[in-house]
């Protein structure tokens, strides 16, 4: 792995980053104004406790009382939206990884040089692992730049945190759009594939965690929203546990689509 | 011509899909390429030249059979093999928010020797007439298909692998593009060449392989395939046909398939044109044109020449 592919891709892609990362850094300063005033915030509350508890889970919180503090606000609101904007990201991530070019064509050019398969995939993985990573590293400092100057009293490493906790979903959703663009090797079907798994995952967490029983347990341990839990860091009941999972599972699945990558026809 | 196959292709097959849906693009190929040739690889659209291409390159795998070149294996040995080699793909695409030059840049380096590679791309720029500082959308399709050449060409690989190269190059590039084959060739270095188009064949080919439905019906060298060549030649006169030319021209043993229309006559010759200018002389002739005959009529005129030979 000569990295020449990861430099060019970074190199090309860092507009990428600077819109996403001002966009959803916008979104967080939006939201910190909001929690910058108490009013509003009790006011909300007030309005949350009114709600169903399905409708709550939709907002990304377990707990109406998360929301009185202006961290539990930025982390609930903020997370849980940008997590849903991020899995676009990471759609559109996973097709730039290589079905995008082998659409276009441009990979018979790719893969006519010195560079195998798989060290194209893995670097062009890397490289949109780390447009990822540095969009939400944007994002969470806009968002506690934001906070501290309007002068939010809230913990910053929390909310940093907690916003950097949702780089393993958006890698999960970046690593199985790829997998899925490589097995089907259509794009269209890919994308829509894509966004159902987004789509399926953040409604099973939210009908999996309002309602009892089983079989909503096993939809909301099936949503990988539910590893997420960005509310974790503002009730110190953060569980490692749970990214590894993620991570776990981003593992698993760019071994597939590597695999399945080197071992078929290419462009057809 | 150093000696020596730089290509070879041992049954190598390629199927598409399975059942009743089965299509077979490749069939049962055995093919040698020599080091320092030429080689025309020549057959009509949909014959399976690109998917022979497309498998040397290991882009698609073979249903069945095995390839080498240098001697090292297709599949096993592709990277060390695309170090050696350079590429120009039919249906060529290139990465259309990005200039030449940085494009021309990033295979460089991926390539390795970067500056000296960039800067023999600039001299193949310069020969070629190719502006490389405009985006690749804004380069119209002949330029684009320049500026895939010189991505090809300016490691100076050892082997050439093009794929319909001079579509959509106008006459004068082209001309250039001949004159950089010979000097390939000169320099001891081999050029594989898929093509359509007999006449870019037989100016710059030594030997030549006839593809058809996905086999391969002949390799001969390019003065045998010339040699069974005819051409059409159509003749206006400009009054009515002269009296008895249709059956002086039939019973002429270079000239077949004469047909008239009205003061016109159509005909397939081969050989020399003065037993036909001597016989059209009595007649005032208006225009006269010669058609260089459809690659699947010289497919079949070689065969058919084959069985009368036999």
């Amino acid at each position: 792995m000569s990295g020449i592919v990861i430099g060019n891709t970074l190199r090309t892609s860092w507009k990428q980053i600077l819109y996403w990362g001002l966009g959803l850094g916008a979104l967080g300063l939006y939201i910190d104004f909001i929690a910058s005033s108490p009013d509003i915030i009790s006011g909300y509350a007030e309005l949350f406790k009114t709600m169903p508890p399905a409708l709550l889970q939709a907002f990304g919180a377990s707990d109406v009382a998360i929301f009185t503090s202006p961290e539990g606000w930025i982390v609930s609101i903020f997370v849980s939206e940008a997590a849903i904007f991020l899995s676009v990201f990471a759609v559109m991530a996973g097709l730039n990884i290589t079905a995008n070019d082998e659409r276009s064509g441009v990979m018979d050019v790719i893969l006519s040089l010195p560079i195998s398969r798989a060290a194209y995939m893995l670097e062009r993985w890397i490289a949109y692992a780390l447009i990822g990573l540095a969009i939400i590293l944007v994002t969470a400092v806009i968002t506690v730049a934001g906070m501290l100057a309007m002068n939010i009293d809230a913990p910053s490493d929390v909310i940093f945190a907690s916003i950097l906790n949702l780089y393993p979903s958006a890698l999960l959703v970046m690593t199985v759009t790829s997998l899925l663009a490589t097995v089907m090797r259509r794009r269209a079907l890919a994308i829509g594939l894509s966004a159902a798994f987004v789509i399926v995952s953040y409604l099973f967490n939210a009908i999996g965690a309002a309602a009892g029983g089983a079989a909503a347990d096993l939809m909301e341990r099936l949503s990988y929203f539910s590893y997420v839990h960005g509310e974790a860091f503002v009730l110190g009941t953060y569980d490692p546990a749970n990214t590894l999972l993620l991570l776990l599972a981003v593992l698993v699945g760019f071994g597939l689509s590597l695999k399945m990558f080197v071992s078929r026809d290419i462009g057809i | 011509m150093a000696s020596g196959s730089i290509i070879e292709m041992r049954g190598l097959s390629k199927t598409y899909g399975s059942g009743a849906k089965q299509t077979v693009a490749l069939r049962d190929l055995d093919l040698s390429v020599e080091r320092g040739e030429i080689f025309g690889y020549l057959g009509p659209n949909g014959a399976g030249k690109t998917t022979t291409i497309r498998l040397l390159l290991d882009l698609i795998r073979p249903s069945q059979g095995s390839a080498t070149i240098f001697g090292l294996d297709i599949r096993a040995d592709s990277v060390e093999i695309h170090r050696r080699i350079g590429f120009f793909p039919a249906e060529l695409s290139l990465w259309e928010g990005r200039t030449g030059d940085q494009i021309i840049h990033y295979v460089a380096s991926v390539r390795g020797d970067a500056r000296g590679i960039v800067k023999h791309a600039d001299e193949l720029a310069e020969r070629l007439d190719l502006d490389t500082t405009k985006k690749v959308r804004d380069l119209s399709s002949g330029n684009k298909r320049k500026l895939g050449l010189v991505i090809a060409m300016m490691h100076s690989p050892e082997l050439l692998i093009l794929d319909e190269p001079t579509g959509g190059l106008d006459p004068l590039v082209q001309q250039t593009f001949h004159s950089m084959m010979d000097e390939y060739r000169d320099k001891g270095k081999t050029v594989f060449l898929s093509s359509h188009v007999l006449s870019e064949v037989q100016a710059i080919c030594d030997r030549v392989g006839i593809l058809r439905d996905g086999e391969l019906k002949a390799v001969e060298s390019v003065e045998k395939i010339t040699n069974v060549e005819f051409t059409w030649v159509d003749v206006s006169f400009r009054d009515a046909l002269p009296a008895g030319l249709q059956q002086q021209l039939e019973s002429m043993p270079s000239i077949t398939d004469v047909s008239t229309n009205g003061a016109r006559v159509r005909m397939r010759m081969i050989g020399d044109f003065d037993p036909l200018l001597r016989a059209i002389s009595s007649g005032y002739v208006k225009s006269l044109h010669v058609e260089e005959p459809t690659l699947e009529e010289i497919f079949l005129a070689y065969y058919s020449g084959d069985k009368e030979a036999s």
